[in-house]
């Protein structure tokens, strides 16, 4: 996967490939380590919160993971179980999202090169900047693929015609059901809906860091 | 035209680049907001009423964010706590990003220090 990065754009003979690589596979192992450790947080803390606020007698919604999550439920031993799977979810999140996002990483870099005037001593003290189509199709994948996985698990399981709350969801993805065709329907629409959550999301934060920049200088 | 070192300076320094912790708690606090915004709006809007389901896992979202129900004001209340709950991820994925990449660069220039000390 590591050649994509170089093989979706013109080679330039000033930019190391092998270099390139490093930093990707490097900043995509910080990247999952940073997703699991949070991912494995919030499961840990949401679980915890559900366990002591839910009234006795009424039923937690996040006891609906426990079909994708064995071992799974909201108590004291599931949240550290829920900790575990959020911490690999993260992980495998974090490797898949950086790989598609690196992919514009070779871009950026010649992007940089062309510039016509750069300032040698933003080197030090360079902020990241976020391109939305990158991680538009990076998060989409990951969710659209999600949601395909996780219906035609329940499909799988026999249980599609009683998952009453994953049909829930054709409130928010018209034409989605518990079925192959509605799976692949509501990926479809769950794409085009992360995509342009990552597109506000990068302009938001792009705006504020050139915002910031401009109040610095 | 701009040289192989340069080109070199240039992915180590889009490679290391720190992410602005600012930028990534405003910025995802405004996604989480509007996403529990229009989870809320879209079901009031369109939802069937006389679906007995209608709402059933929105609704018990309370339990994270008191005060909130799948109201138009229950979705400002939502929206309110989720750029709180946004603010406070964007902070800890944008703190987790930089420290961890000033702890391997750390670690780099310590093992260099170290190589260097012994070849000495």
């Amino acid at each position: 996967m590591n050649s994509r990065v170089v093989q979706d754009h013109k080679k330039d003979d000033r930019i190391d490939d092998d270099l390139i690589h490093a930093t990707v596979k490097l900043n995509t192992l910080l990247f999952a380590l940073v997703l699991a450790f949070l991912f494995g947080l919030a499961m840990l803390a949401l679980t915890y919160i559900s366990l002591y606020r839910t009234p006795e007698g009424q039923y937690s919604f996040l006891n609906l993971l426990a079909v994708f999550l064995p071992g799974y439920s909201v108590s004291v031993q599931g949240a550290w179980i829920g900790m575990l799977w959020g911490a690999v979810i993260g992980a495998v999140s974090g490797v898949v999202v950086y790989r598609i996002y690196a992919r514009s990483i070779y871009k950026q870099v010649l992007d940089f090169l062309e510039s016509p005037e750069v300032d040698e001593s933003e080197f030090d003290r360079v902020t990241m900047k976020i391109s939305g189509h990158p991680l538009g199709l990076a998060l989409g994948s990951l969710v659209a693929v999600s949601l395909v996985v996780a219906t035609n698990l329940l499909v799988i399981r026999g249980t599609a015609g009683d998952s009453h709350n994953a049909a829930l969801l054709s409130n928010y993805l018209p034409g989605y059901t518990v079925s192959f065709t509605g799976s692949l329907i509501g990926a479809a629409e769950l794409f085009v809906v992360t995509y342009l959550f990552c597109l506000i999301l990068s302009g938001t934060y792009n705006k504020v860091v050139e915002l910031m920049k401009g109040k610095r200088s | 035209m701009r040289k192989n070192e340069d080109a070199d300076k240039v992915v180590l320094m889009l490679g290391f680049a720190r992410l602005s912790v600012v930028g990534m708690s405003i910025s995802i606090a405004v996604v989480v907001a509007l996403f529990i915004f229009m989870m809320t709006a879209i079901l009031l809007l369109t939802g069937d009423p006389g679906d007995q389901f209608m709402g059933d896992n929105l609704k018990k979202l309370w339990v994270f964010f008191p005060g909130y129900t799948v109201s138009m004001a229950g979705s400002l209340i939502g929206a309110a706590y989720g750029a709180l709950f946004g603010l406070i991820g964007g902070f800890l994925i944008a703190l987790l990003w930089n420290l961890t990449h000033y702890i391997y660069i750390g670690l780099v220039v310590i093992r260099g220090l170290w190589w260097r000390m012994m070849a000495d």
